[in-house]
């Protein structure tokens, strides 16, 4: 979750939303500012055009208003001349009124009084010589009848001298016979009061009469040229009576420039007064107002981008710092603390992050804290386990040397009885000779059943000790199950005889065959079964049946032994399987016996997979039975019980004991065999080395070096034949086992030597035999270890290396014999050593050993042997990995071999 | 017609203008004109005062009422400032018409954009000279007679400016005089023929229909040359009671000391068309104000106006001008309807 590839398509780029706030603001404000604008603009563009028009017209209208005043004025003027009364003044006064006139008004160029008759008085000019009584006759002049018809006379406009625009005003007196007062005036004058109108700064105002004709503009000279105007379209309109347009007209002036252009109506007069403004100075105020307003826009729009950066950021900055710091908090930094000081509901939400990162960082601690105390817990836990284990270990370590030294006093012990006992036994042996009287015959009898009793008891002793220390072996071989039985209960017969009891002998037909077993074991339970049953019966008799159920791969024995002895109380049936018991010391007492015959025959049957069971009522006798299954036999089984050897074998004895050197040699002769003594290890080795032999014996307590070191010394010789050692001593603990096992000897023959053990050790053909049979279970695996290994890895992890040790072991003998078969010493060496490391992880000491053996002996090793060397190891792990197949299966289904 | 920066119809009112405007004015004017700084325009006068006269005076170019200053107080407000953007060239024919040829040459020779010509005599000179070169006149009194244009409204070819006194003038100065000197039997008429439209008789013919009307016998008394003044004046001393007429005549202007201190010398009451004479101690001059409207002129033919498209001003004010003093010295009473008509009076 926290890893960078997870974040990366998170990370949000920064400033979007801030470019998105800050578009939006902008692009608001600049739409509402530019509407806003738009419209005052569109407005004050359409008011201020109006109002200019209006303006135009007002000024327009003034100017007609001041043109008429200055006609009106003059008029006024020469109505006061004429309302003079006449007789007030003479002509010379009439004139000198006049001469006042024309001072008071510049523009009036001469002024003539003409009686009710339009008779000239007087007349006055500027120009010309005054004129006083002419009489001449201007009765029919526009001007004396237009002032006669009306109140006031206005003549048309004239033009004097060609450039100088005039016009004839006439006024008549009141009274009976009123005088007429005719004025001409110089229109020029006008020219000041045109120039002296202002229309804005270069707008102008000019006059055209009723003809349009220009009687007066602000270039004098234009006015003086006599213009006639009529031809233009807005002069003809106006002329026509068409009004101006409310907003004026926009139109090119004399100088072609374009104008805004209204114009008004002089009263009485019907002169048309044109206003023209320039539009550049006539729109300059709206273009200025325009101006002002994008200038304002653009300041507006500035402000507005600044503050949507102060908002935008306002707004995205705090919401960057909550994602930020939700990504912190993502990525488990809790101690992180946003601040974010907004005062609105981001802040809220900031305090609310914060609040959830603390909410997260107390979880985590207190889940921290669990962890901790569980962990510390478990630590504790697992010490004291540790402690326990150590202390179980301990123990067992200690209940391992206490039964190790047990088994080596049981040794030691048996050693040391059997030694003195072999010599006296082989001595008895000897005596008899053929020579002896009877009742020499019958002591030495005697001397030599004391001697068995007392082996029997040792070996008893011994046999318990072995099976106690679990190293005993079953050596099996094929037998006759009816030649074992009958030998039993000839064995045993005649004691039963002797205490006069019945002995009775049922052999079921079944039991006419061969099997596979060890016969040694089997006779040993049959006779300690039968002898009780003749021990405890004081009389009656004692019974022996035996059958033999054939089954698929086996054959299971029955034998029964009843009797109709002292019987045994139900409390002790089991007790008495037990070691050291009896029914109780009384019958001890009666009876004898080491107590240990039931406990040795159980645990052997127990050896063989069988069973033995009690069956008794006290007083009433007891019923034996022992099942045990043995193995299907092979063909060619000898009969007979001496067969005479095979052939004549060439035997190394090795023995320090001097007596023991000669029973040894005694007892070879007799099977046939050809023996040579070597006094010690030394000479055995050079003896080995010198001689060609094909088995060796060799004890294996000697002084100058012991039986498992002359064997891998002999072993090392590098001999063509290499001779089969086979060792001889009483010591038959579990670790010298071992240790035999690891120089190659896998015989072992218990002393003292008895001819039957011998023969069979000596003639046990291990070509004959497959290396699966001559190992036990019990030598190829470690059970210790491999148990421990169990309970140290579990059984899964067992089961995945069990496969595993499979696979690669089938690989590795590939390996290991294709090497031999092309003498590759080195990949021979290392394959074995890889065989052999995997084989030790669980506990295949066998196939561990052998293959640091034959890893060590590798590089020395002779072509020829490398793949007896190979297929040896072959052999050893097919059986090592059976049988840790059958350790790993479930006990229920554990199979019975 | 080209754009012009200064209104034609602006009143020669220095008031209105500030000085601030007026640089802008000078400055604006060259962009407006569209011409380039070193493009000096040349404004010409041709006169018959020498240069030394009042009138023509350099000093008294900022006078206004002058006409010299009148024209370039005129042109400043309208954008054109001497030695800046126009170069103005005085030439003067001292009255003389040998130098006047010379004159002309010398100022065609200039190329000038503008010519003034002060009176008939030289107007006449530089249009038999030039007929491109447009040509202003300040004083004119019969243009159309004198064939210098066609119109006046329309004058055509090359030149266009202002009259004076009309024709029938004449007769108003007699009257005038007369009125001024009650008894008087004959006048004396003082003019040069050469410098006085058609010789003289432009005026005298209304001086002697008004002479006929009110029986007083109308004496012209012409001059060729200065000397010949006092003796032409002199001889109206002498009874019968005479006076005089000066007419329009860019010579007696010329001389105007000479013929004042001749009519003061010899007692002659005399009336003079121009205030000028009045300066130097006349007795009465009646005539058309001279507005100065030359400048007027100048600006739209600088400006590409050709002359022969503006008419031709005539006077529209008249003023009359009498001397109190210089009256009682002559043992003359001013009547009332003189008075009531005199524009100044001067003590």
């Amino acid at each position: 979750m926290n890893e960078p590839a997870d974040q990366e398509p998170l990370r949000t780029p920064p400033g979007r939303l801030f470019r998105k706030y800050l578009y939006a603001i902008v692009a608001l404000v600049f739409a509402a500012l530019a509407i806003s604008t738009g419209f005052d603009v569109w407005f004050s563009y359409r008011e201020q055009k109006q109002l200019l028009a209006a303006t135009q017209r007002e000024q327009a209208a003034s100017a007609a208003i001041q043109i008429g005043q200055f006609i009106g004025q003059i008029e006024n003027q020469i109505r006061w001349l004429a309302r003079l009364p006449p007789e007030l003044s003479s002509n010379e006064d009439e004139r000198l009124n006049a001469i006042r006139l024309l001072r008071l008004s510049p523009a009036i160029a001469e002024i003539a009084r003409l009686d009710a008759q339009g008779r000239e008085q007087v007349r006055v000019s500027r120009r010309v010589a005054d004129k006083v009584g002419s009489n001449a006759d201007l009765s029919t002049s526009p001007a004396f009848r237009g002032a006669n018809d009306s109140r006031a006379y206005y003549g048309p406009v004239y033009f004097f001298g060609d450039t100088e625009p005039f016009m004839t005003l006439a006024t008549r007196g009141t009274g009976r016979a009123p005088d007429v007062i005719v004025a001409e005036v110089n229109l020029r004058f006008i020219w000041d009061l045109v120039a002296g109108i202002r229309v804005g700064n270069t707008g102008k105002a000019y006059v055209v009469n009723r003809m349009g004709v220009l009687i007066a503009h602000p270039d004098l000279w234009r006015a003086l040229q006599r213009s006639d105007l009529s031809g233009h379209a807005d002069v003809r309109a106006a002329l026509d009576g068409v009004g101006p347009p409310s907003g004026g007209l926009v139109k090119e002036d004399l100088s072609g420039q374009r104008v805004l252009s209204t114009y008004a109506t002089v009263p009485s007069l019907g002169w048309l007064v044109f206003v023209e403004l320039p539009l550049t100075e006539a729109y300059a105020p709206i273009y200025a107002s325009i101006g002002r307003s994008t200038f304002l826009l653009v300041i507006l729009l500035v402000g507005a981008v600044l503050v949507s950066l102060v908002l935008s950021r306002r707004m995205t900055v705090p919401i960057q710092v909550l994602t930020q710091g939700a990504k912190r908090i993502g990525s488990g930094d809790l101690g992180q603390r946003l601040a974010i000081k907004t005062g609105d509901e981001l802040e809220a939400l900031g305090d609310q992050f914060n609040r959830m990162a603390a909410h997260l960082r107390e979880s985590y601690a207190t889940l921290e804290r669990k962890v901790v105390e569980r962990t510390s817990e478990l630590e504790k836990a697992r010490d004291q386990a540790l402690a326990e284990h150590d202390a179980a270990e301990r123990a067992r370590s200690a209940a391992v040397a206490a039964n190790e030294t047990k088994s080596r006093f049981l040794a030691v012990v048996s050693h040391e009885l059997r030694t003195p006992l072999n010599g006296v036994m082989g001595v008895l042996q000897l005596l008899d000779d053929g020579s002896l009287s009877e009742a020499q015959r019958r002591h030495l009898a005697t001397a030599a059943a004391s001697g068995e009793t007392l082996i029997a008891l040792v070996d008893a002793v011994l046999e318990y000790a072995r099976l106690e220390a679990s190293t005993e072996m079953l050596e099996t071989r094929d037998f006759r199950l009816d030649q074992l039985i009958e030998a039993a209960a000839d064995l045993m017969r005649p004691q039963a005889l002797d205490k006069g009891l019945t002995f009775g002998l049922a052999g079921d037909a079944t039991v006419n065959t061969a099997a596979h077993g060890d016969p040694v074991r089997l006779n040993r339970i049959l006779l300690n079964l039968i002898g009780n049953a003749i021990k405890f019966t004081p009389n009656g008799g004692s019974g022996v049946n035996a059958a033999a159920e054939r089954r698929d791969d086996h054959v299971l024995l029955r034998i029964t032994v009843r009797d109709t002895g002292i019987g045994i109380a139900p409390d002790l049936h089991e007790r008495i399987f037990e070691d050291f018991v009896q029914a109780d010391d009384s019958i001890a007492r009666r009876f004898g016996g080491t107590g240990l015959g039931l406990a040795i025959a159980r645990r052997l049957t127990r050896l063989m997979h069988g069973e033995l069971a009690v069956e008794s009522t006290p007083g009433a006798g007891s019923t034996f039975t022992l099942e045990v299954p043995l193995g299907l036999a092979g063909n060619g089984i000898a009969q007979g019980a001496l067969a005479p050897p095979s052939r004549q074998l060439r035997v190394l004895l090795v023995d320090d004991d001097p007596v023991n050197c000669e029973v040894g040699e005694a007892i070879l002769k007799r099977l046939g065999h050809r023996a040579t003594v070597a006094r010690n290890g030394t000479s055995a080795v050079e003896l080995a080395r010198d001689q060609a032999f094909d088995v060796i014996l060799m004890d294996l307590h000697m002084p100058d070096m012991d039986g498992v070191e002359a064997a891998s010394r002999i072993a090392k010789l590098g001999l063509p034949k290499m001779p089969r050692i086979i060792a001889v001593t009483a010591d038959v603990s579990r670790s010298a086992r071992e240790r035999l096992a690891g120089a190659g000897i896998a015989k072992v023959v218990s002393k003292p030597i008895l001819i039957n053990a011998l023969r069979e050790a000596i003639e046990d053909d291990p070509a004959q035999e497959t290396t699966a049979t001559q190992l036990a279970a019990g030598a190829l695996i470690d059970r210790h270890f491999l148990e421990d290994q169990r309970e140290l890895l579990g059984a899964a992890q067992i089961d995945k290396l069990h496969h595993l040790l499979d696979e690669t072991g089938e690989k590795l003998i590939e390996d290991i014999t294709k090497a031999a078969a092309t003498g590759d010493h080195a990949r021979l060496a290392r394959s074995a050593h890889q065989l052999g490391s995997a084989a030790s992880a669980l506990g295949l000491v066998r196939l561990f050993e052998r293959c640091r053996e034959i890893e060590l002996a590798a590089a020395a090793m002779p072509l020829l042997e490398c793949p007896s060397a190979a297929r040896e190891l072959a052999a050893l792990r097919v059986a090592s990995m059976s049988a840790l197949d059958n350790l790993l299966r479930p006990s229920g289904q554990r199979s019975l071999d | 017609m080209i754009e012009r920066r200064a209104p034609a119809h602006t009143v020669p009112a220095v008031a209105r203008r500030d000085v601030l405007r007026l640089a802008g004015a000078s400055a604006a004017g060259w962009i407006a004109l569209g011409a380039t700084p070193d493009r000096m325009r040349i404004v010409a006068s041709l006169t018959a005062l020498p240069l030394d006269d009042e009138l023509t005076r350099r000093s008294m170019t900022d006078s206004p009422t002058s006409r010299l200053g009148g024209l370039i107080v005129g042109l400043r407000q309208r954008g054109w400032v001497e030695g800046v953007n126009f170069r103005l060239e005085l030439r003067s024919t001292f009255g003389a018409p040998d130098r006047l040829t010379t004159a002309v040459q010398e100022l065609l020779d200039l190329k000038p954009d503008v010519i003034l010509t002060g009176s008939t005599v030289e107007t006449a000179a530089v249009l038999a000279a030039t007929k491109t070169v447009p040509v202003v006149f300040a004083t004119a009194n019969d243009p159309v007679g004198n064939g210098f244009v066609e119109s006046l409204a329309h004058p055509g070819g090359n030149v266009t400016g202002f009259t004076n006194s009309t024709a029938e003038m004449g007769g108003k100065w007699l009257q005038l005089i007369r009125e001024a000197v009650p008894d008087v039997a004959r006048v004396g008429v003082l003019f040069n023929p050469a410098t006085t439209p058609r010789g003289g008789r432009f005026f005298l013919e209304s001086i002697e229909q008004e002479a006929a009307a009110c029986g007083v016998s109308a004496v012209p008394a012409p001059v060729n040359v200065p000397t010949e003044i006092d003796e032409a004046i002199r001889r109206f001393s002498e009874p019968p009671k005479a006076a005089m007429l000066a007419l329009v005549d860019s010579f007696l202007v010329v001389n105007r000391q000479a013929v004042v201190a001749a009519a003061a010398k010899y007692r002659v009451p005399t009336i003079y068309p121009f205030h000028y004479f009045m300066d130097v101690g006349g007795l009465m001059s009646y005539g058309p104000t001279l507005e100065v409207r030359s400048a007027d002129y100048v600006d739209l033919i600088l400006r590409g106006t050709k002359a022969g498209d503006l008419p031709v001003q005539s006077p529209r004010k008249y003023e009359l001008l009498i001397n109190r003093t210089v009256a009682r010295t002559l043992g003359l009473t001013i009547p009332f309807t003189l008075l009531a008509r005199a524009d100044e009076i001067r003590e």
